[in-house]
């Protein structure tokens, strides 16, 4: 009796669903996303909240959370909002995000994706919508060698970090037989071939670990065989710490030197604290205190802590798309060329970007960061060798 | 109903009151009424098909009956479960053989006597002196009932591997570590030579004098008209006789269902 | 193919694979008992091992140890690791008993087939670990460190840590405990009769729901072990680790022989040594291929598995 009526009210959502996308689909598709009115415009976050590395996304998004509260605070009556996207890190999850973001014609800038895996999955689709990015944290060299005219690049690729970590490895740390290890995804994968290259005979052997693996064991067998006095690991924090700590248990005390995406306390946690002393991270990132301005203060008195890894990279891309807004590119086309053209100090940086979307060469800073006591510190500017 | 009188009714045990036991459309029981009574050695007989199984497995609470009652000292037993009625005295054995085939023969026995002990998981965890105590005494009792039965060699030997007149004597003798008041023994004959039947019947006899009271389904008439003291006849479901033995071998309604051909045949 | 870095690692390879095929195996006595009585693949056993390493370190952070406390002293260590056991146990067993509860006695009752327990096992499994996984922020977890570990003794060239030699001892003492009391106990023979007739059990007068019921917490209470060592060997934790530690146990399992305790002991080891030695011989990334190649293969000679299936024939 009533089933038909439940069913045809069942559909009836669905169906104004895919109305709805199609009319999104077509404007797009005609290429005149036309945003209405001047104060609706929005900018999205894209990136990990949740999941395994979450911290990194997190830190992320605050940055540009901080950015987009100051300009709403000056703005009061032209407010901008902030959508976040949610991906997990997980690349399988970024297409459909992606398309959500292009589907929303108000959203006019992207602050992420994240990580070079999700990116690769993602960047293809915001292409399509015309939605111009800027990764924070993304340093995979590829992503901006697949003719993406929407991809910006708010620091300096692996192709910068890989051989500053190798001159580290050979000039501070002094190591004369070298273990590298990446996680196989499109940044681990990417940064440890860079960090090969530019080491090249010191490559003391090679393995590779899998995402969300937690036993370690076979690596850390390899490790000790090889008898290598430092260790490079391509990958994030949430395997790098459990790597750690099943390497010192089996008695193995190479130095551990890895990247930005082991950069966070996630990796202590992991590893213990115990376990996790005396290891090196580099990353294309400044640390929170050597931000130009008030990012610093600012930052620690609405969050309450110091900024993490990337958080003043995410408050600059941020700002570059509200600086947009408030010169009225609140259509697509308009804010990519505003970035294109942009030319600016951030609290990173000077902010321009070249054809391919990355940072000017000149402008890149790779720092080193030690683990000491638990706590992640800031050691040494690392100048790009190349 | 025509009562039966016998020379050793007790009060009655068991009592089966107005059962009908309906599959499908096809009616197994059809208002089937008796007792059992406390002490004796109870007949149930019937041409294949009659109903005889299907009577034990209600009783035991393997079948929900479709309408009337079964009391074992008075205590309802319909819709409790099987665990349940064991635990309040009923003990059976089956017509094919179902031992725990990968236990040992005592430990076939012991897990008929488990049922009453009183362990907690810890208990048995940690090994405390009731854990011990009831495990060794289970262990005694499982001897006793082995030897009872004529199968002490077996003790140790795999249900499985032991000869086939073994495992029904392991079957009665796991069924009577129970505890039961009751005994419900489905064709314990079956398959056995006249020298072992012998023995079964004595052996019957001597489980009645320890104070236990039996209930026989059997094939074998020389069997049942040996040792029973009264005998109920079932016919499609339905009961045609309940009295001493030799009533029933004159009754002509039982000798023209069931006796007639058999009696030949025996 | 590395041979030589096989021959001249296989004395640490073989120590590190038994100790975490210790754990695999501790895991795969949760798939083996419940599959051994009511020939159901319990899925959600994977999430009840997660919900262990969850419960030692809530049990942990409420006694006051935290991820980077500095190591205790030998005897709070101890006090720790109780407090850590009883907690993963205790979280284990009352997750099996509720999955048991929730999902599985309903079905039971209404007789419902056996695909529909199959499909309800792993809707259970990632009703947990995704309910786990919100509850937590997909967060990853790092464990205290409880004790360091150094090398007891070097046999060849095997160094064996406290570490591994306390995990494989831990769990070979686990499983002998267990198989004594499946074996020599009123409750065990309950659950082994059970398994091999559970409607003449019921006439024995056991009663099956309680054993049913028992069988789950057993299970539980191994995968709350096998958690605790877990968290000590591996230190850290996260709501998705179930799945491929299950997957492993599982394997383990049907390895040694599926509902047979002793097979599951033996499954565990051999997976452990074998990944391990895959490994090394094929690179670490041909490592879960290895490994299950050779289960294939084990498989394809003896169907049942190393030991064959039946937890009535727990005894070797």
């Amino acid at each position: 009796m009533n089933s038909r009526i439940k069913r045809s009210l069942a559909v009836l959502p669905v169906a104004l669903l895919v109305a709805g996308a199609m009319g999104a689909c077509s404007n797009n598709g005609n290429g005149t996303t036309t945003a209405s009115g001047k104060c609706d415009s929005k900018i999205a976050f894209f990136g990990a909240l949740t999941g395994p590395n979450a911290n990194l996304g997190i830190n992320i998004y605050n940055g540009a959370k901080l950015a987009v509260d100051q300009y709403n605070a000056k703005n009061s009556n032209c407010k901008v909002t902030l959508v976040q996207k949610d991906s997990q890190g997980d690349e399988k999850q970024a297409p459909a995000l992606a398309q959500n973001l292009v589907q929303d014609p108000k959203v006019v800038g992207v602050v992420g994706p994240a990580f070079s895996g999700e990116s690769e999955a993602a960047d293809g689709i915001l292409e399509q919508g015309n939605l111009p990015l800027i990764t924070a944290s993304a340093t995979n060299p590829t992503l901006a060698q697949k003719g993406w005219k929407v991809f910006h690049r708010m620091l300096g690729n692996d192709a910068s970090q890989g051989p500053a970590a190798a001159s580290y490895i050979k000039d501070t740390v002094k190591a004369k037989k070298v273990f590298v290890i990446d996680d196989t995804t499109a940044y681990g994968k990417g940064l440890a071939d860079q960090v090969k290259k530019s080491l090249g005979g010191m490559v003391g052997g090679t393995d590779t670990v899998q995402p969300k693996q937690t036993d370690f064991q076979a690596t850390v067998a390899k490790v000790k065989a090889s008898k290598a006095d430092a260790i490079f690991y391509g990958g994030y924090y949430a395997e790098a710490g459990p790597f750690v700590k099943q390497l010192r248990a089996a008695n193995v005390n190479a130095k551990f030197v890895s990247d930005d995406g082991v950069k966070d306390p996630g990796f202590v946690a992991g590893a213990g604290k115990a376990s996790a002393e005396g290891s090196v991270v580099t990353c294309p990132c400044i640390p929170g205190d050597e931000a130009k301005g008030t990012f610093f203060a600012d930052y620690k008195k609405k969050f309450g802590k110091e900024p993490g890894t990337y958080g003043p990279e995410a408050f600059d891309s941020a700002n570059v798309f509200l600086d947009g807004i408030k010169a009225g590119k609140t259509s697509r086309a308009a804010m990519l060329s505003f970035v294109n053209s942009y030319d600016k100090d951030g609290v990173t940086k000077h902010i321009k970007f070249d054809k391919n979307g990355e940072i000017a060469k000149s402008e890149i800073v790779i720092w080193s960061y030690q683990i000491k006591g638990g706590e992640i510190v800031k050691d040494t500017e690392i100048k790009a060798t190349s | 109903m025509p009562d039966a009188t016998t020379g050793v009714a007790g009060p009655p045990l068991l009592e089966v009151d107005d059962v009908t036991m309906q599959f499908g459309g096809v009616t197994a029981l059809d208002h089937i009424s008796f007792e059992v009574r406390r002490g004796e050695i109870l007949g149930l007989i019937g041409p294949n098909g009659a109903g005889k199984t299907t009577c034990f497995n209600v009783m035991t609470g393997v079948f929900q009956p479709t309408s009337g009652e079964v009391r074992l000292n008075g205590q309802k037993l319909v819709s409790r479960s099987r665990h349940q009625i064991t635990r309040l005295g009923i003990a059976r054995t089956f017509q094919n053989i179902r031992l725990f085939p990968e236990m040992t023969a005592l430990e076939n026995v012991q897990v008929g006597g488990d049922a009453r002990h009183r362990t907690s998981v810890p208990g048995a965890l940690l090994r405390l002196p009731r854990h011990r105590r009831e495990e060794r005494d289970g262990r005694t009792q499982a001897f006793e009932l082995l030897d009872f039965m004529g199968i002490p060699h077996a003790a140790n030997s795999l249900a499985r591997n032991l000869p086939y007149g073994d495992q029904r004597r392991l079957e009665i003798a796991r069924a009577l570590a129970t505890g039961p008041e009751l005994l419900c023994l489905d064709e314990p004959a079956a398959g056995f030579n006249p020298a072992e039947k012998e023995e079964l019947l004595a052996l019957i006899r001597r489980i009645r004098d320890r104070g236990q009271t039996v209930l026989l389904i059997e094939h074998d008439m020389r069997l049942v008209m040996g040792v029973t003291d009264r005998i109920v006849v079932l016919e499609f479901g339905r009961k045609i006789a309940d009295a001493a033995p030799a009533a029933v071998r004159a009754d002509p309604k039982v000798v023209a269902a069931y006796l007639g051909v058999p009696e030949d045949a025996a | 193919m590395n041979f030589e870095f096989l021959f001249a690692n296989i004395g640490d390879l073989t120590v590190t694979g038994l100790s975490q095929g210790a754990i695999y195996a501790l895991i795969a006595l949760g798939y083996t008992l419940v599959y051994g009585l009511l020939k159901l693949i319990n899925f959600a056993h994977s999430e009840v091992f997660m919900m262990g390493t969850f419960g030692a370190l809530f049990a942990w952070q409420l006694v006051g140890l935290h991820e980077n406390n500095p190591i205790p002293s030998v005897p709070m260590m101890i006090v720790y690791l109780l407090v850590g056991l009883v907690g993963a146990a205790v979280w284990s067993g009352v997750t099996a008993l509720a999955v048991e509860f929730v999902a599985y006695r309903p079905l039971r009752r209404r007789n419902a087939p056996r695909l529909v327990f199959l499909i309800t096992a792993i809707g259970a499994s990632l009703a947990i670990s995704e309910a786990v996984g919100i509850a937590t922020g997909r967060q990853q977890f790092g464990m205290p460190d409880l004790f360091k570990t150094t090398t007891l003794v070097t046999i060849g060239d095997a160094h064996i840590t406290n570490l591994d030699l306390g995990v494989i001892v831990a769990a070979i003492v686990m499983m002998v405990v267990l198989d004594q009391f499946i074996n020599r106990t009123r409750l065990g023979r309950g659950i082994r009769a059970v398994a091999q007739d559970s409607d003449t059990a019921a006439l024995m007068g056991i009663n099956k729901n309680r054993v049913i019921v028992l069988t789950f917490v057993l299970g539980g209470v191994m995968a709350g072990a096998a958690a605790l060592l877990y968290n000590l060997k591996i230190g850290v934790t996260r709501a998705d680790i179930g799945f491929l530690l299950g997957i492993k146990a599982f394997t383990a399992a049907v390895l040694g022989g599926i509902g047979n305790l002793r097979g599951a002991l033996l499954g565990g080891l051999a997976l452990g040594l074998v990944e391990n030695y895959g490994s090394a011989l094929f690179g670490t990334s041909w490592r879960d291929v290895v490994a299950f190649a050779v289960l294939v293969i084990i498989l394809m000679f003896r169907p049942t598995g190393l030991l064959g299936e039946s937890l009535g024939k727990a005894r070797a």
